[in-house]
């Protein structure tokens, strides 16, 4: 009788059929045979553990760092083994006595004790969050147990069988199983063979009937046929390969940022049954737009906890990915909690605009905004996105000498700089501004109700959360609420900040961009200009957007676009083209959420990374790349239905608009472009 | 349809050759801070992991035992 070593599971799980046809007991290890970890090192998972006692001892003012943290249990879970090998032949440890002992010395005896729940909950979600099942393992196992055979997973392990439970139950297995028994229990272990003694007795095995599989040819291999035991050895040259990977990316990490972001990526990363064949535009929400969410709401996080931010507002529509994200990817950053509470807030540029003149009437600066998009000609434009009626401004426009079709856009046919200046000078006509609020008064009132309703003015400081780029919304939602003595101090943070209009910034409103902001100097993060309505469309929610806010008598309404017209429909198509994407990103937050426990690296540690994926997928994209994320519809009702002049846009047609043909042949175009780029970003 | 991470255990649509090409683009032009960037040697080694080794851990998994002398001859050379 010998062990038998395959180099592949198919081999192996092939010959263990076989094998299993005279066994009536097949028994399995667990680590790197049936589940096997994302990270390298398991050790590496115990250092969010010890972090996260660290921050625990700050609540109760024994304040730890969790370098010492690690140092104890360590030293402590050493001490056990050592202990333990001296009445037993295997130097094993149990996890929650030398916890409950690092905790008792940490945090004294009493708190300890109670610690101890939450701190061991926390390492397993660690710990499973890390663990994936082997596919075809997994599968054999259960064909095994539908065919009658008794099933034990046996683990040379710290944790006892009760926690290892867990493990097995969260991988899908335990009904398929008879008992998982660990080493922690009974301090006898594979590693000396006692364990396959202990399991034939207790269990009444006969080991000639007894198959066991593990991957380490001593403890599993040896010691089971020592014991009478048939083994089969898997030793997988595709997993040493995987694992050195990580490793050394891992390694590379430490002295090298640039290789942080990978390294996240690598641990966030599916394997075997979760790595299936997924769509084009599933990956690119997966492997580029995901980690990017991630990092975004990460940094917005320790931006809460810096700044006592007590709540944060997701805005519509793109804030219903960020919120999501943040809730499937922070229980693994924050275990302690203490973050702010987060709220999904419907508001858009169209509903705010109206609501934000009630008080402030138009000002020159909106009007300016009106103006940005070119599709946007004259009067009947601006008084569609302030939701005006143009109808009870004709005796003013017509005292300041122009009518609702002057042109006062520079970018079409007919215009005179008099007559925007004329337009100037009626925003300061007092008779005018009275006509806008008192247009706008209903609106926000009912605006404010809504606020008032999710909480808005319940909190000191509050975050403003968007996608970008101009602030223009939350520029809108603050002079909406300016009057209020009771308005929070609002701190706006953006996906990206383009800017482009400088925004009034004051003690109790401002913005900054996390990814990109265009008043810090950041060649890659610029490169967002290339597309940035892909980002707009990949975290759109799945509804229409806010047209406004209505009063009603016992309170307020909102009123959501409707969906039955061509844009409308227009929309839908495009929702249900990126649904693919949005899936991808969305599987990816709680990877995401792991990995970067686990690494413990902040935003700017993974800056370098960013800014290499930005460039490699904005600046230099493949072509097929390009026809697969671009958007097909993008809804923008700020903007008119005017034509400009025949030549603005004739100028430079941007990488991402432009036909196939070039974008396949043209010569050195995204270098080309992408010197553009740099000449626009250098001269701005 | 692909898998996220490929046989080779790269992020698809990220994959090595790409980053070598990008990383030698940011050589010439400024591209953005990359602090450092990759690494010449990172590059290389992370290369040979992703396309060879397969071929190589399974060397290793099976002759492992007879590749003594060159584990030792390697000691040697590394000093």
């Amino acid at each position: 009788m010998d062990f038998q070593t395959y180099y592949c599971l198919k081999s192996l799980v092939k010959k263990g059929r076989s094998i299993a046809e005279s066994k009536k007991v097949i028994s399995f290890d667990l680590f790197d045979t049936l589940l096997i970890r994302r990270i390298h090192d398991p050790d590496l998972v115990k250092l969010p553990v010890a972090r996260f006692i660290s921050k625990l001892s700050k609540r109760y003012n024994c304040i730890i760092g969790w370098q010492k943290v690690q140092a104890m249990r360590d030293e402590i879970e050493g001490n056990h083994r050592a202990a333990t090998g001296k009445k037993f032949e295997d130097h094993e440890a149990c996890y929650p006595e030398f916890m409950g002992e690092l905790l008792a010395r940490i945090f004294g005896e009493e708190t300890g004790a109670q610690l101890l729940d939450q701190v061991t909950e926390y390492e397993l979600f660690m710990e499973n969050s890390m663990l994936v099942p082997r596919r075809e393992l997994v599968s054999w196992l259960k064909e095994l147990a539908a065919s009658g055979k008794r099933i034990f997973i046996i683990s040379d392990m710290y944790l006892p069988a009760s926690h290892l439970r867990k493990l097995v139950a969260h991988a899908g297995l335990l009904d398929f199983v008879e008992d998982v028994i660990g080493s922690a229990d009974t301090f006898l272990a594979k590693a000396s063979g006692k364990a396959y003694q202990m399991v034939a007795e207790k269990y009444r095995i006969d080991c000639k009937d007894w198959l066991h599989i593990g991957d380490n040819g001593f403890s599993d291999g040896l010691r089971a046929v020592e014991a009478g035991v048939d083994a089969l050895i898997i030793s997988d040259p595709k997993e040493a390969q995987r694992k050195s990977i990580v490793k050394r990316i891992y390694n590379y990490s430490d002295g090298k940022p640039f290789w942080r972001g990978r390294v996240l990526q690598q641990l966030m990363a599916p394997h075997e049954g979760e790595n299936i064949d997924q769509s084009p535009l599933y990956i690119e929400g997966y492997n580029f737009i995901g980690p990017m969410i991630g990092l975004f709401v990460q940094r917005i996080a320790e931006i809460c906890l810096e700044k006592n931010i007590t709540k944060i507002f997701f805005l519509s529509r793109e804030g219903w990915t960020f919120k999501r994200y943040w809730e499937q990817a922070m229980p693994a950053l924050y275990p302690e909690g203490g973050l702010p509470e987060i709220e999904y807030l419907y508001v858009s540029r169209m509903a705010l605009a109206g609501a934000s003149c009630a008080f402030s009437g138009l000002t020159q600066t909106k009007a300016d905004i009106a103006f940005l998009p070119s599709g946007n000609r004259d009067f009947r434009d601006v008084c569609r996105i302030f939701s005006l009626d143009s109808n009870k401004f004709h005796s003013c426009l017509e005292s300041f000498g122009l009518s609702e079709e002057t042109c006062l856009s520079h970018i079409h046919d007919g215009y005179d700089p008099e007559n925007r200046k004329k337009f100037e000078a009626m925003l300061e006509d007092p008779g005018f501004q009275a006509e806008v609020k008192a247009q706008t008064g209903d609106a926000n009132c009912a605006m404010l109700r809504y606020f008032e309703d999710v909480g808005l003015f319940r909190h000191k400081d509050v975050a403003i959360v968007d996608i970008g780029w101009l602030g223009s919304i939350q520029r809108f939602l603050f002079e909406a609420i300016a009057h209020r003595e009771d308005k929070p101090k609002c701190h706006g943070y953006l996906f990206g900040a383009t800017r482009g209009i400088p925004y009034d910034t004051s003690e109790k409103n401002s913005i900054e961009g996390v990814i990109y902001d265009r008043d810090r100097f950041d060649l890659a993060g610029s490169t967002l200009f290339y597309a940035r309505d892909i980002f707009e469309e990949a975290c759109r929610a799945p509804y229409p957007t806010l047209n406004g806010y209505k009063l009603t008598e016992d309170g307020y309404e909102l009123i959501f676009r409707q969906t039955d017209d061509e844009i409308g429909q227009s929309e839908l198509a495009q929702d249900r083209y990126f649904a693919p994407l949005q899936q991808g990103i969305y599987d990816s937050a709680k990877r995401f959420g792991a990995a970067a426990a686990m690494l413990n690296y902040s935003l700017t540690d993974y800056r370098p990374w960013i800014n290499s994926l930005l460039v490699s997928k904005l600046a230099f994209p493949k072509a097929k790349e390009i026809f697969r994320i671009r958007n097909q519809h993008h809804l923008d009702d700020f903007h008119g239905q005017k034509q400009p002049k025949a030549d603005f846009s004739k100028g430079f047609v941007p990488l991402w608009d432009r036909p196939q043909w070039q974008l396949r042949f043209s010569p050195l175009l995204r270098v080309r472009c992408f010197f553009r780029h740099l000449r626009e970003r250098i001269n701005e | 349809m692909k898998p996220v991470l490929n046989k080779r255990f790269e992020l698809t649509g990220n994959e090595m050759f790409r980053l070598i090409k990008i990383s030698a683009f940011g050589k010439v032009v400024p591209i953005g801070n990359l602090r450092g960037g990759p690494g010449v040697r990172c590059l290389i080694v992370l290369s040979l992991l992703h396309y060879f080794g397969a071929l190589g851990y399974y060397v290793k998994a099976r002759y492992g035992h007879r590749l003594g002398f060159v584990k030792s001859f390697l000691r040697r050379v590394r000093g």
